[in-house]
C-alpha cells in the first residue's frame, strides 16, 4: 500500500515536469479562467511549506551522507525520501501556481522572469535529485554538490519573489531611511527631482516600476510618469481636481481603486499637499524651487520638506554657569535659556530710558551662549553694535525701531552663525545696504519695512540676494480708500444746567470735523468746520461728519445736548419701581446719566428706571420757588420686547401738596409694529409758573389686560 | 528513559545554573535595550519641570488669542457649504443630525430646516482656502493663515465651552491658558505681567465674560491675567493718588517690602512672596504702562493698517493694536475677548457688523507682526468657543434666519508661532454638521499651542490637592500636520 502511493506519487512528479516544461514554453499563451485566479493568488501562501521540506530533506541526505551508520538505517532513508518527494510535488504546484499568478496584470520585467526561472529550476533540480539519490554513485561530494544547489537556487527564488512583493530593498529600508541623504541646498532644488520623486520612491513605486507594472503604470522616472497608465494620463497640468493620480489617493481607503492599497504605507497630508501643489502649478519637471515666487505655497511647503531637521538646534559650546546667568538678570534685562537642557541663552532688553550700552558689555560672561538679542525700540546707535558683536554666537538680532543705520553693520560680519535681522523701523539708505548685505555671510531673513527703503530698491535687493528673504510689509498705497469713523464728543455729560462747550473730536490725526446745530445734514461746503468754539444754551442736536484727504468722509453721527436748569432738592417716588428697573430710585431723573439700549451695555442695566404694573408718580421738591415753562423726558422704545412710551404723561405743580394744578400732558405716539429701538426725547411748553412743589405722574400703556414697560432716564425742567 | 532524565536533572551543578542564568540574565538586558522607558514608570517627579523653561526650544515665544466669544457661525465665515444652499428649507436628515444633543433653545422645535449662508465665498492666495465676502482682509491674507474647519468641543453652552477652551475644563476653577504659559515661561519682560487680557463688544448678540477665565486657579496669583481696560486707567488702582510723588511711593513700597519679608520669615507662605513680588511689578508697570497704552505716535499706515478705530480706545480693532505693543514689548499670552458672535437670530444682519469690526484688524495685526519679524515667534488664534448650527434656528424667511450653538465642529484660524502657513486643515461632511475628516479636540489644539511654546502638555503639570493637574487634563495629542 505504502509503496503504491510513492510510486503514485513518484508519477505525478514526472508528470508535473512534463507539464512545467510545457507550461514554461507556451507561458505567453496561457489564459487563466477566473476561478483558477485563485489557486494562482495562493501562490505566496504555499511556497514557505516547500522550502522548509526541501531544505530539511537536503540536509538530511548530507547527515546521511556524512555518517556510515545511518546511512544504513532504512527508515531513515526513507523518511528522507518521502521529504524530498512531498517537497519536489509541493514545489512542482507552487510552480504552477506561480505561472498562474504571473498571468495576472502587473506581473513583468526582468525580476519576474529571474523569479520564474530559478523557482522552476528548483523544481527540476530537486526532482532530478530524488531519482538519483540512491544510486550507487550518488556519494558524499555529490550529495553535497545537490544541497548547495538546491539551497542557492532557493534563495535566488525567494529573494526575486520577496523583490516582487514587497519591492527592492525592502529589507534595509529602515537603515537607509535613517542614514542622512547628503540634502539638497534649497537653491539647487529641483521640484520632481527633490520633492516629487523622493514622494512616489517611497510610496508608490513598489508595485509600479518597470518589474510590477501594476495597471500598467510605472512612476519611476518621468518619462513613465507623463504616459500615465492602463486607465490613461495620471494628471492634468494645472488642474489637480481632475487629476487621475490624486483621485486615486483621494477615494477612501476601502474603496479597491484607492492608492497605495489598504495595507500599504499610505501618503501623509504634506506629501498628498505636495503633489497637489506641484501638479496644479503645471507638474513641471524641471522647476527649480527658488525660480517659484516666495509666496507661493509649493515654495514654502517644500522648503519645510528640504529644510533639515531644524527642532531642536545643535549648539557645540557649553552652558554658562547658571548663577551667572542669574545675576546677570534684572529688571530690565531678561536672559533665560532657550530651553531645559540647552546651552542657548536668549537676551532682551526693555525700557528706554535705563538703556545704556553697558547692558549689553556686562554679558562678556556669557558671550559664547547668547545666541538671540532683543533691542527693539531702544536707543541703539549704530557705535552700539560693537557691543553685540562680542556674541559670536548669536543667530538672531533685534533692531527694529532703533537708531542704528546700515553702517552699523561692519560690526556684525564676525557673527558667522547670525541668519536673521530685523532692521524694520530704523533709517536705511539704499546704497550702503546693498554692499552691507553681502557682508552678512549666513543671513536668511532681514527686515527692511518702514525704512525708506523703495519697493524699487527692496526688490533690487532680492534680485541681488536670492538666498535672503527680504521682508517688506504694509505701506498705504493710496489704493484701499477707507471710511473715517465719525467723530466722538468728549463732553462728560449730555445734560447741562445753563450752558455747555460742545466738544467734539476726532482720534485720526489732520481729520476736518464739520457740523450743524439745526438738525440737517453737514456737509464738506457749507457746514462749518468744528474748532472747539461752539457753546450752547438750550436742547441742541449737534450732528456732524468728518473728512480728511485720502479718506472717504464719515457717517454723519447725532448728539442730542439736553438742557435741565433745576434739580429738585429733594425728590421721591410714591409708588415702586419695577424691580429689574431700580436705577437710583427718585434721584434717577436728575442725575444726569443717559441710559442706553442694549441689554449687555451697562448704561442698560444702571440707568433706566421703569414701571409696568403701576404709575410712576414722582414728588419733585424745591426749597426756593422756580420759574418753569417747560418740562420734558427722555424715554426708551423698544416695540418688539414691549418697552413702550407712557400711555399719559401729567404734570403738576403749585406752592405746596395742596395747591397743585395740571400744568400740562404729554401723550406720546404709539410706536410702529416691529419698528427699530430708538431713544426719545418728547418736551412740552406751558405758561411760566412760579412752583416749588412738582408733581410728575407717568402711566404705562395698556393694550387689554397686557401692561407695557416704560423705562425714564432723564426729566428736564426749564 | 525516566531515570535518565533524573541522572541528567542530577548533573546541574552550580556551576551550570550559574551560567546558565546569567545568559538569561543576559538576555533579559538586551531586550531591555529595546525598551527604553522600562525602568521609567511614573518618573514624572525624576524630570521635575522647573517653571520658566521651556522642555524644548520653543517655536513660539507668545501667543495672541483674539477669542471670537459667542461662536462665531463657521457657514457665514470659513466652511463653505454650497450644498447648505441647495438644500435650504429642507429637513435635516436624521442620518447627519443623529442623537447630537440639543439646547434648550431649539430642543422644542418641531423642524429643523437647513439653511444655506446668505454670502458668497470665493477662493483666495496661493492655498486657494475659501473665505466668506464677509471677511475681504483676512481674506488678502490667507497665505499666512493656518485654517482648522475640524474643532469640535464637549460643551453646549457659552460659559462651560469657553471656560473649557481656556482651562481645560468646563466648570472652572483652573488655571487658564495664559496662566499656564505664564507658569511654564515666566516673564520675558519683568515690567508687564506676562498674561494680559483686553475686552470689546460687538453690537451682536453678546454673552459675557468674566474674571475667573483668566483666573490663575491653583497656580501662584502671580500667573492670573490683568486686564487692561479702555480709558484713562488702563490697569486698574495702578496710578499714584494725586500728591504721591515716585519717590515716595519708592520708600513706602520699601518699608512694607521689609515688613512683608518678616512675615514670610515667620510663616513661610509663598502667597507673601508673590505679594512682594506683584508690589515690586507694580511700581515698574508704573511706567511701562502708559507707554505701551499710548496709541498716539502710532504712524499713518497702521492706523490704515488697522482701520480708523483703531485709535478708539475699548474696540476691537484698538485692541488688536494694543495687543501688537504688549506682545511686542514681551507680554507672553495677550487675551482678547470680542463678544457679540451668539446669532440665535438675525443672523445675516448682526453677523456682517460682527465681521466687519474683527474683520480687518484682524488681518492687520497678522500683518504687521509679519513686517517686524514677531510673526515667527508670536502664536496669533482666531475663534470662539463653538459652532453653529446648519439648521435654522427659529423662523426661516427669505432674509432672515438664526442658528444654534453647534459642538461638533467650528472653524478657527492660527498664525505665526511654526504653525504652517497657507493650509487648510480639516473637513466637515457637505451639511457642515459632522466632521468628515482630521478631528482637532479642543484638548489636541491646547496641546498644540503649548507644544509651540516648547512646552509638553504633558510634562507641564502641578500637584494640587493630591492630584497632578495639566491644561489637557488626561487627554489631547499634539497635531503635528498643523506643524510647520
Amino acid at each position: 500500500m505504502k509503496n503504491k502511493l510513492r510510486i503514485l506519487a513518484e508519477q505525478v512528479l514526472v508528470a508535473l515536469n512534463i507539464l512545467i516544461v510545457f507550461l514554461l514554453i507556451f507561458t505567453g499563451k496561457l489564459a487563466v479562467p477566473f476561478w483558477l485566479q485563485p489557486i494562482g493568488r495562493m501562490h505566496p501562501l504555499i511556497l514557505h511549506f516547500p522550502i522548509v521540506l526541501l531544505m530539511l530533506a537536503v540536509a538530511m541526505d548530507i547527515y546521511r551522507a556524512a555518517n556510515r551508520n545511518i546511512n544504513s538505517s532504512t527508515l531513515y532513508n526513507n523518511f528522507s525520501g518521502f521529504l524530498l518527494l512531498s517537497g519536489a510535488l509541493l514545489t512542482g504546484i507552487t510552480v504552477i501556481m506561480g505561472l498562474f499568478l504571473s498571468r495576472e496584470e502587473g506581473y513583468e520585467g526582468d525580476t519576474l522572469s529571474w523569479h520564474k526561472w530559478t523557482g522552476a529550476s528548483v523544481f527540476f533540480l530537486a526532482s532530478l535529485i530524488y531519482f538519483i539519490r540512491n544510486k550507487a554513485w550518488y556519494k558524499t561530494p555529490a550529495t553535497w554538490i545537490s544541497a548547495g544547489l538546491v539551497a542557492l537556487t532557493l534563495m535566488a527564488t525567494g529573494h526575486y519573489g520577496a523583490v516582487l512583493t514587497h519591492g527592492e530593498d525592502f529589507i534595509m529600508q529602515p537603515v537607509y531611511a535613517n542614514i542622512q541623504k547628503p540634502s539638497v541646498p534649497v537653491e539647487q532644488a529641483i521640484v520632481y527631482e527633490h520633492i516629487v520623486h523622493p514622494i512616489l520612491e517611497k510610496k508608490c513605486t513598489s508595485c509600479h516600476n518597470p518589474n510590477k507594472l501594476k495597471g500598467e503604470l510605472a512612476l519611476t522616472d518621468s518619462m513613465a510618469l507623463a504616459k500615465g497608465g492602463k486607465t490613461g494620463k495620471l494628471f492634468v497640468p494645472g488642474n489637480p481636481d481632475i487629476s487621475l493620480l490624486l483621485e486615486r489617493v483621494h477615494l477612501p481607503l476601502e474603496e479597491k481603486k484607492h492608492m497605495p492599497p489598504d495595507g500599504k504605507p499610505q501618503l501623509t497630508k504634506e506629501e498628498i499637499m505636495l503633489l497637489t501643489l506641484w501638479i496644479r502649478e503645471d507638474a513641471k519637471f524641471s522647476q527649480k524651487l527658488i525660480d517659484l515666487p516666495e509666496d507661493d505655497s509649493l515654495r514654502i511647503v517644500a522648503t519645510a520638506v528640504l529644510k533639515p531637521e531644524t527642532n531642536e538646534e545643535k549648539y557645540d559650546f557649553s552652558p554658562a554657569d547658571e548663577k551667572t546667568v542669574a545675576k546677570l538678570n534684572n529688571d530690565y534685562r531678561t536672559i533665560a535659556p532657550v530651553a531645559k537642557g540647552s546651552p542657548a541663552l536668549d537676551v532682551s532688553i526693555y525700557n528706554r530710558d535705563v538703556y545704556s550700552t553697558k547692558q549689553l558689555d556686562e554679558l562678556g560672561e556669557i558671550k559664547k551662549q547668547v545666541v538671540s538679542v532683543n533691542l527693539n525700540k531702544l536707543p541703539v546707535k549704530d557705535a552700539d553694535l560693537k557691543s553685540v558683536s562680542q556674541f559670536e554666537n548669536l543667530r538672531r538680532l533685534d533692531l527694529n525701531f532703533t537708531d542704528v543705520t546700515e553702517k552699523g553693520l561692519d560690526a556684525l560680519t564676525f557673527l558667522k552663525h547670525l541668519h536673521t535681522l530685523t532692521l524694520s523701523g530704523t533709517k536705511l539708505s539704499f546704497n550702503g545696504l546693498k554692499e552691507k548685505v553681502a557682508t552678512l555671510k549666513n543671513l536668511k531673513t532681514l527686515y527692511v519695512w518702514n525704512t525708506g527703503l523703495t519697493p524699487g530698491e527692496i526688490a533690487q535687493l532680492k534680485k541681488d540676494y536670492k538666498g535672503i528673504s527680504f521682508i517688506e510689509g504694509f505701506k498705504d498705497d493710496g489704493k484701499d480708500t477707507l471710511k473715517l469713523n465719525p467723530p466722538q464728543v468728549k463732553n462728560s455729560e449730555m445734560v447741562f444746567a445753563s450752558t455747555t462747550p460742545v466738544q467734539l473730536f476726532h482720534p485720526v490725526r489732520g481729520v476736518e470735523i464739520r457740523f450743524t446745530l439745526d438738525g440737517t445734514e453737514p456737509d464738506s461746503i457749507h457746514s462749518p468746520v468744528f474748532d472747539n468754539t461752539t457753546v450752547i444754551d438750550k436742547r441742541t442736536t449737534v450732528k456732524a461728519k468728518a473728512f480728511k484727504n485720502g479718506w472717504y468722509s464719515s457717517d454723519v453721527i447725532t448728539f442730542d445736548f439736553l438742557r435741565n436748569s433745576f434739580v429738585p432738592d429733594s425728590a421721591v417716588l410714591l409708588k415702586p419701581l419695577n424691580s429689574v428697573h431700580l436705577a437710583e430710585g427718585a434721584k434717577t431723573f436728575f442725575n444726569k446719566k443717559l441710559g442706553a439700549i442694549g441689554a449687555n451695555n451697562p448704561a442698560w442695566a444702571n440707568f433706566w428706571a421703569g414701571v409696568r404694573n403701576n404709575d410712576m408718580d414722582l414728588v419733585a421738591l424745591f426749597y426756593k420757588p422756580i420759574t418753569i415753562s417747560s418740562f420734558g423726558l427722555h424715554y426708551m422704545l423698544e416695540e418688539t420686547t414691549g418697552i413702550y412710551p407712557p400711555e399719559l404723561v401729567e404734570i403738576w405743580g403749585g406752592e405746596n401738596e395742596s395747591k397743585l394744578k395740571l400744568l400740562a400732558t404729554i401723550k406720546p405716539p404709539l410706536p410702529e409694529k416691529g419698528g427699530k429701538p430708538s431713544l426719545e426725547t418728547l418736551e412740552t411748553l406751558f405758561k411760566p409758573q412760579i412752583v416749588s412743589h412738582l408733581k410728575i405722574i407717568v402711566k404705562p400703556h395698556v393694550e387689554k389686560e397686557r401692561r407695557f414697560l416704560v423705562l425714564v432716564d432723564e426729566m428736564f425742567l426749564n | 528513559m525516566g531515570k535518565e532524565i533524573i541522572e541528567h536533572g542530577f548533573t546541574w551543578n552550580r556551576r551550570r545554573f550559574l551560567s546558565a542564568m546569567s545568559l538569561g540574565v543576559g538576555s533579559v538586558a538586551l531586550g531591555s535595550l529595546l525598551m527604553p522607558d522600562l525602568f521609567k514608570s511614573g518618573g514624572i517627579e525624576d524630570e521635575a519641570f522647573t517653571p520658566g523653561i521651556p522642555h524644548f526650544a520653543p517655536k513660539a515665544k507668545r501667543v495672541i488669542y483674539l477669542f471670537q466669544n459667542g461662536a462665531p457661525s463657521q457657514q457665514e465665515l470659513f466652511d463653505y457649504k454650497p450644498k447648505l444652499r441647495e438644500m435650504n428649507g429642507q429637513e435635516i436628515p436624521p442620518s447627519v443630525r443623529g442623537n447630537q444633543r440639543l439646547t434648550g433653545m431649539t430642543a422644542n422645535q418641531a423642524s429643523f430646516p437647513l439653511v444655506g449662508s446668505f454670502v458668497d465665498f470665493k477662493q483666495y492666495g496661493n492655498s486657494r482656502a475659501w473665505v466668506s465676502d464677509l471677511m475681504p482682509y483676512t481674506a488678502k491674507v490667507v497665505d499666512d493663515l493656518c485654517i482648522v474647519r475640524s474643532m469640535y468641543t464637549e460643551a453646549i453652552n457659552h460659559d462651560p465651552a469657553l471656560t473649557f477652551l481656556q482651562t481645560g475644563s468646563q466648570q472652572g476653577n483652573r488655571p487658564s491658558m495664559g496662566s499656564w504659559l505664564s507658569y511654564g515661561l515666566g516673564n520675558e519682560n519683568k515690567n508687564l505681567p506676562a498674561f494680559t487680557v483686553l475686552l470689546s463688544r460687538g453690537i451682536g448678540n453678546g454673552q459675557g465674560v468674566y474674571s475667573k477665565l483668566w483666573s490663575n486657579g491653583f497656580l501662584d496669583s502671580v500667573h492670573q491675567g490683568v486686564q487692561f481696560s479702555k480709558g484713562e486707567d488702563p490697569v486698574l488702582y495702578l496710578k499714584d493718588p494725586d500728591g504721591m510723588s515716585r519717590k515716595d511711593r519708592r520708600e513706602m513700597l520699601d518699608n512694607l517690602s521689609e515688613l512683608n519679608e518678616l512675615s514670610y520669615k515667620e510663616f513661610g507662605d509663598p502667597e507673601i512672596a508673590t505679594r512682594i513680588r506683584q508690589y515690586e511689578m507694580a511700581y515698574r508697570m508704573q511706567t511701562a504702562v502708559p507707554e505701551v497704552m499710548d496709541l498716539s505716535k502710532e504712524p499713518d499706515d497702521i492706523v490704515k493698517l488697522y482701520g480708523p478705530d483703531c485709535l478708539v480706545p475699548g474696540t476691537f480693532a484698538a485692541n488688536c493694536l494694543l495687543a501688537r505693543k504688549l506682545s511686542e514689548n514681551g507680554v507672553r499670552f495677550v487675551q482678547l475677548y470680542h463678544q457679540g458672535w451668539d446669532q440665535h437670530g438675525n443672523l445675516p444682519f448682526e453677523i456682517a457688523k460682527q465681521a466687519k469690526d474683527v474683520d480687518q484688524a484682524s488681518a492687520a495685526l497678522v500683518t504687521d507682526l509679519k513686517q517686524r519679524g514677531l510673526l515667527d515667534e508670536t502664536l496669533v488664534i482666531w475663534g470662539g468657543e463653538f459652532g453653529r448650527t446648519s439648521y435654522t434656528q427659529g423662523k426661516l424667511t427669505a432674509d432672515n434666519y438664526g442658528r444654534d450653538h453647534h459642538p461638533r465642529c467650528f472653524s478657527i484660524w492660527m498664525a505665526g508661532g511654526g504653525i504652517k502657513s497657507g493650509i487648510v486643515y480639516g473637513e466637515t461632511d457637505e451639511l457642515g454638521y459632522n466632521i468628515a475628516r482630521d478631528p482637532v479636540h479642543v484638548h489636541d489644539f491646547q496641546a498644540t499651542v503649548l507644544n509651540q511654546l516648547g512646552l509638553d502638555h504633558e510634562k507641564l503639570i502641578f500637584k494640587h490637592l493630591g492630584r497632578r493637574y495639566r491644561l489637557t487634563d488626561v487627554s489631547g495629542k499634539v497635531i503635528k500636520d498643523l506643524i510647520a
